[in-house]
């Protein structure tokens, strides 16, 4: 009986997959929002609206990406 | 039957018991690096981790289903050897506790379990391969290793990301971040903790014939029972740890906190769902050292680190003596109320006894600093 045989690699390579996916991933999805909002409020004191506009744009897309990720592993994990 | 009867209501109460410490002894892991980078005030992180512990047990059945099938074999289970492995669980965390030793609930319960089955049916009765070694000593080495990595690449990435700003807003929103990410972290504690509970309830609940062995799902009484018992222990320890906060807590950047906790949520998240009944404790420190290390290697408590590894050595060979040893006590008196009964009364002499010693121990002594 080897370790080969007797492990479900499968399982244990999913679990290995989806925590990077999701560890790494909506960590810095969020370090996007971070980015996003705080360089958005600062070019618009500037008054550099297409800028603040185009990290605005950045920081609504990290949110989405977060709320969206965090749903959908709920979602999978009662499944 | 009376007796029998008697004997499962020991039993559940026992595994409740057990799961409440578990909680109780958890509650740091789950709260501390919230309130370490001051996300949340400490009555709120504890209020907030309680009730997501009770959430998160309803997610899924996945870890019970192997606790339940996958370890032991649920045809030759009987009420004294899922008491005897509740006890070897509880007396070995009330042990590594008395000596400040860091210990795995989990690893413990299934130690127990297995020691209590070797003594009263022999090797045959026990699934080393795909169970003891597939679903629980290979995860629980991979774990931490993994919360490592993926705590030290996030914290990267995230400097990486936020580097350039200034300090204030992306402190202020981390903090934010940590109050999504440590729910989370919450939330999957409940998940893969409670159902360890659920599973042994099975396991009982099989021994006394109200389950089938083929398929022991745990009764919704169960899932409602073992979620209140976690949630109850994480709230009453939380206020231990609200007592003795200050200076026992070392400090980390939020950037980190959010690291870790997002760590740690999706690699117990994501064991829960493969059935893999594995440490949180040890899976949170993992992701907390990977995010300290990634940003300075000194910064890390490396001899912290080296007691884990300790306690992985240990834990599952020392709850199963103990298991075993219960069982072997336990089953001298014959195989009604009177063992059960006994043992009870005893561990909770002992437990008294330790507390009390303890508690003299801690008087006038000045407070540790402790990660």
């Amino acid at each position: 009986m080897s370790l080969a045989s007797i492990v479900d690699w499968d399982a244990l390579l999913t679990v290995v997959w989806a925590s990077v996916a999701a560890g790494v991933g909506v960590t810095a999805a969020y370090g996007f929002v971070i980015l996003g909002t705080t360089r958005a409020l600062e070019l618009g004191r500037q008054g550099r609206a297409a800028e603040a506009l185009l990290f605005a744009v950045v920081g609504a897309v990290g949110i989405v990406a977060v709320i969206g990720a965090i749903a959908l592993g709920i979602v999978v994990l009662s499944e | 039957m009376e007796g029998e009867l008697l004997t499962v209501i020991i039993v559940v109460a026992t595994a409740l018991a057990f799961d409440f410490t578990n909680g109780f002894h958890d509650t740091a892991n789950v709260v501390a690096t919230s309130i370490s980078t001051r996300a949340m005030a400490p009555r709120i992180a504890v209020g907030y981790a309680a009730i997501l512990n009770f959430a998160g047990a309803f997610i899924s059945l996945q870890v019970a289903a192997t606790v339940a099938s996958d370890v032991v074999d649920p045809g030759s289970i009987t009420l004294l050897v899922v008491f005897g492995g509740l006890i070897g669980a509880i007396a070995w965390n009330l042990i590594t506790w008395y000596f400040g030793l860091p210990s795995s609930s989990s690893h413990a319960l299934i130690g127990g379990i297995v020691g209590a089955m070797l003594v009263a049916e022999g090797p045959d009765a026990i699934f080393f391969g795909e169970g003891i070694v597939g679903k629980v000593m290979v995860p629980a080495v991979v774990a931490p290793i993994l919360a490592f990595l993926v705590g030290g690449v996030t914290i990267l990435l995230l400097y990486r990301i936020v580097g350039s700003l200034r300090p204030a807003p992306v402190n202020g929103g981390f903090r934010g971040g940590q109050v999504v990410s440590g729910g989370l972290l919450a939330l999957a504690h409940g998940t893969n903790d409670a159902q360890k509970t659920m599973g042994v309830i099975a396991l009982a609940l099989v021994a006394y014939g109200s389950l089938p062995a083929g398929d022991p799902t745990p009764p919704f009484w169960v899932v409602v029972s073992a979620a209140a018992a976690i949630a109850l222990g994480t709230y009453a320890g939380g206020w231990r740890i609200i007592k003795t906060m200050g200076s026992r807590i070392h400090k980390m950047d939020s950037a980190q906190g959010f690291a870790a906790q997002g760590a740690g949520a999706a690699v117990i998240l994501a064991s829960s769902h493969g059935g893999f009944p594995l440490s949180t404790t040890h899976t949170i420190s993992g992701a907390v050292i990977g995010s300290g290390a990634a940003k300075r290697l000194s910064a890390v408590r490396w001899g912290v680190a080296g007691n884990i590894v300790a306690a992985w050595v240990l834990t599952l060979p020392a709850a199963a003596g103990i298991g075993a040893m219960t069982y072997g006590v336990t089953r001298a008196f014959g195989t009604g109320a009177a063992g059960p009964v006994i043992v009870s009364l005893a561990i909770l002499a002992g437990s008294a006894y330790l507390f009390m010693k303890r508690a003299q121990q801690n008087v006038g002594a000045p407070a540790a600093s402790e990660a």
